[in-house]
């Protein structure tokens, strides 16, 4: 039991004065001492342990009226009051007044019942207003981020740019796009292309045409195996960077990427690094005076399997 | 002497002003809370970091409010008025430099700030909301440097966003949807550029300030940690209060972070490469500086192919991330004392030496790709 204020305290011979203070120890949050005023004639601090025994208005100390009166004054200017510093929960410790402080409860608020009902209410109609509005907002976010694929053919080129088989030449081409509401503007963009050997041809192709489709299914267009010339995505298909024609020290010539180091043969067969999947094929034609059409595709990166996104 | 003082006291407008807040607020009682806050064991150098931090995250606010005037968010002028702040405006060179200088000594002083908190043992009980809320303002920290780097609109920015993305798409099941989400579309472009600005300048910072408000709200209700060593006598002793030895210390830690800042924008001020295209030329794509040691670890051989990926990018991340946020859950032990919890002393060199490996080979590998 904490002392209370204003308590009498009595010594062992006579009683010294009451409690007008308590002094709170910072680290154990607990009473450390109690001020005493000794019948107007000042203050003195006594510490807890001189105390005997605790009631509701009545400190009992150990000690003798003199042996207080001899204790050195007490001095306000070394502490500060509760409300004047923070030290966590102290203030949840002190139970220094006898009794409860109280507020009137307004006339309304008495007898007032269902009031769990009324609590639920504001949740409920806060659910009114919340969840109609979660899909229209997901919809207005949600709005732009399946475009439509689109397989136009571009001119990216001569084929006579390229002048050794199997080595990776890259045609960098302009694509316009209209994005929402933006003026139509150019990106650029780069395709890599390959006039490819016999050998380089049978390991891309193995024996098959590659046919590409739209979106429902519908053929768009077969890269036939006995054409030689391959188109690869510029997009690297582990994480999306560009990568380069370079000469590997031990590989030789290779496509290399120079963000997470994946390399790629002519073919486009992963031959070291992170990448999960061979180079991406793009539909392609030369006509007859060396112009290289494509058709611009992306494909997610990242994983096993082809995944179109542009 | 042509006034004299009526009534012995005068009155100077400053504390007239003062009283009547302190009549309708509390004031004076507000302030002495604020200041009176009890740092068990004495103020120390080594608690600065917190302080800094709302320093930077003030400073970059600042600048951030100025460099808006300006910056335009859109695909075909974000990169035109970027170069104009930097070659046109007076001083515009140097508030993008502190801006962009500002975000590297926000990640340094984070590091600073978790590794400190992890060291001392400050995240166990009674601390461990104040723990999972410094977690989330570190995610926001990094969601801050990686939306911001878009912004400029030049190669780094794109390319920095193209694999970052392609990072979370490798999210198992939802993550095509979270990456279309933040771009706004199949690849960067507009819809990115206008997601990135909005979610830097209105959603991060909302998030922030009261994320950081709950953190200082949380940090007041459990108090200091203190030092781990000393008995309960010693640190009675040399306990003191929040003003003044504290706040000198972190004023001076403050100014301190505020030469090196101003002094990286004046001597290494932002130049931009070439305006952002799917095209990267000859640029090699490369994140911030504290980005490298992820970006280092998925050029691992043992994390190729698919699989791979999604170990690398998703799930050891993850773990590390699940790790820091039950760790004041698992790690019950009350004792605070670093060199008396081997465990973690060892866990945390092992993290910092990876992440310095990792940092200076991405930054050694350079010298191979030219």
């Amino acid at each position: 039991m904490q002392p209370k204020l204003k308590s009498k305290v009595r010594c062992t011979d006579r009683e010294i004065g009451e409690v007008t203070k308590v002094i709170m120890d910072p680290l154990s949050q607990e009473v450390s001492h109690v001020v005493v005023s000794m019948n107007g004639s000042g203050e003195r601090q006594v510490l807890m342990g001189a105390v005997h025994t605790i009631t509701d208005d009545l400190v009992q100390l150990r000690s003798s009226s003199a042996e207080i009166t001899a204790l050195p004054p007490f001095k306000r200017e070394d502490y500060v009051t509760l409300h004047e510093v923070e030290i966590p929960g102290l203030e949840r410790h002190v139970h220094v007044e006898s009794g409860e402080v109280l507020v009137p409860l307004p006339e309304l608020e008495r007898n007032v019942k269902r009031r769990t009902f009324f609590a639920n209410l504001t949740y409920v109609t806060g659910l009114f207003i919340g969840l109609p509005l979660v899909y229209p907002v997901l919809k207005f976010l949600m709005n732009p981020m399946y475009a439509s694929l689109d397989n136009r053919w571009l001119m990216v080129g001569n084929i006579a740019k390229v002048k050794t088989e199997d080595v990776g030449t890259q045609f960098q081409y302009k694509r316009r796009v209209k994005e929402a509401y933006m003026p139509e503007s150019e990106i650029e963009k780069n395709v890599w292309v390959v006039k490819a050997t016999p050998a380089v041809l049978e390991r891309v192709y193995q024996g098959k045409d590659l046919e590409f489709r739209d979106a429902a299914g519908k053929p768009i267009w077969t890269n036939k195996k006995d054409i030689p010339y391959l188109a690869f995505s510029g997009k690297c298909p582990h994480l999306g960077c560009g990568f380069k024609w370079r000469n590997h020290k031990v590989l030789g010539p290779v496509f290399l990427c120079p963000c997470h180091l994946s390399i790629y043969d002519a073919s486009g067969k992963v031959l070291d690094g992170p990448a999960p999947r061979s180079l991406d094929m793009m539909p392609i034609q030369v006509s007859a005076s060396g112009e290289v059409h494509i058709i611009d595709m992306e494909f997610k990166a990242g994983t096993k399997s082809q995944t179109r996104i542009v | 002497m042509s006034e004299t003082p009526s009534g012995g006291t005068q009155i100077s407008v400053a504390e007239r002003v003062f009283t009547f807040v302190d009549e309708r607020v509390g004031l004076k009682q507000l302030t002495a809370k604020m200041l009176n806050e009890s740092v068990p064991g004495g103020s120390r150098w080594a608690y600065v970091f917190g302080s800094i931090l709302l320093f930077i995250f003030a400073m970059q606010a600042v600048t951030g409010v100025l460099l808006m005037f300006y910056y335009v968010p859109t695909a075909d002028h974000a990169y035109a008025s970027t170069q104009y702040i930097i070659h046109d405006i007076d001083y515009g060179w140097f508030l993008l430099s502190y801006h962009f200088w500002g975000s590297s000594a926000m990640v340094v002083c984070v590091f600073a700030h978790m590794s400190q908190v992890f060291l001392w043992g400050a995240y166990k009980k009674p601390r461990e909301l104040i723990w999972l809320v410094g977690l989330a303002l570190f995610a926001l920290v990094m969601g801050f440097g990686f939306t911001g780097y878009l912004l400029p609109w030049d190669q780094r920015a794109f390319w920095a966003t193209t694999v970052g993305v392609e990072i979370l798409d490798k999210v198992p099941v939802l993550g095509d949807f979270m990456a279309r989400f933040l771009k706004g579309g199949p690849t960067p472009g507009q819809m990115t550029l206008s997601r990135f600005f909005v979610i830097h300048v209105m959603v991060l910072p909302a998030a922030l300030i009261g994320l950081a408000g709950l953190h200082l709200f949380l940090f007041r209700c459990a108090g200091p940690a203190g030092p781990f060593r000393g008995t309960v006598m010693e640190l009675k002793a040399k306990t003191d209060y929040f003003f003044p030895r504290q706040i000198w210390k972190d004023v001076v830690g403050m100014a301190v972070v505020f030469a090196c800042i101003s002094g990286l924008a004046f001597w290494e001020p932002v130049v931009l490469l070439d305006e952002a295209t799917p095209d990267p030329g000859d640029y090699h794509p490369e994140p911030e500086w504290y980005f490298l040691f992820l970006f280092q670890h998925l050029r691992l051989r043992m994390f190729s192919g698919e699989v791979g990926q999604i170990m690398a990018s998703i799930v050891l991340p993850g773990l590390l991330g699940l790790v820091l946020v039950f760790l004041p859950f698992f790690d019950r032990n009350p004792e605070r004392n670093i060199f008396k919890r081997p465990f973690a002393l060892i866990g945390w060199v092992v993290l910092m030496a990876s992440i310095l490996l990792f940092t200076v080979s991405a930054i050694i590998n350079r010298d191979f790709l030219d």
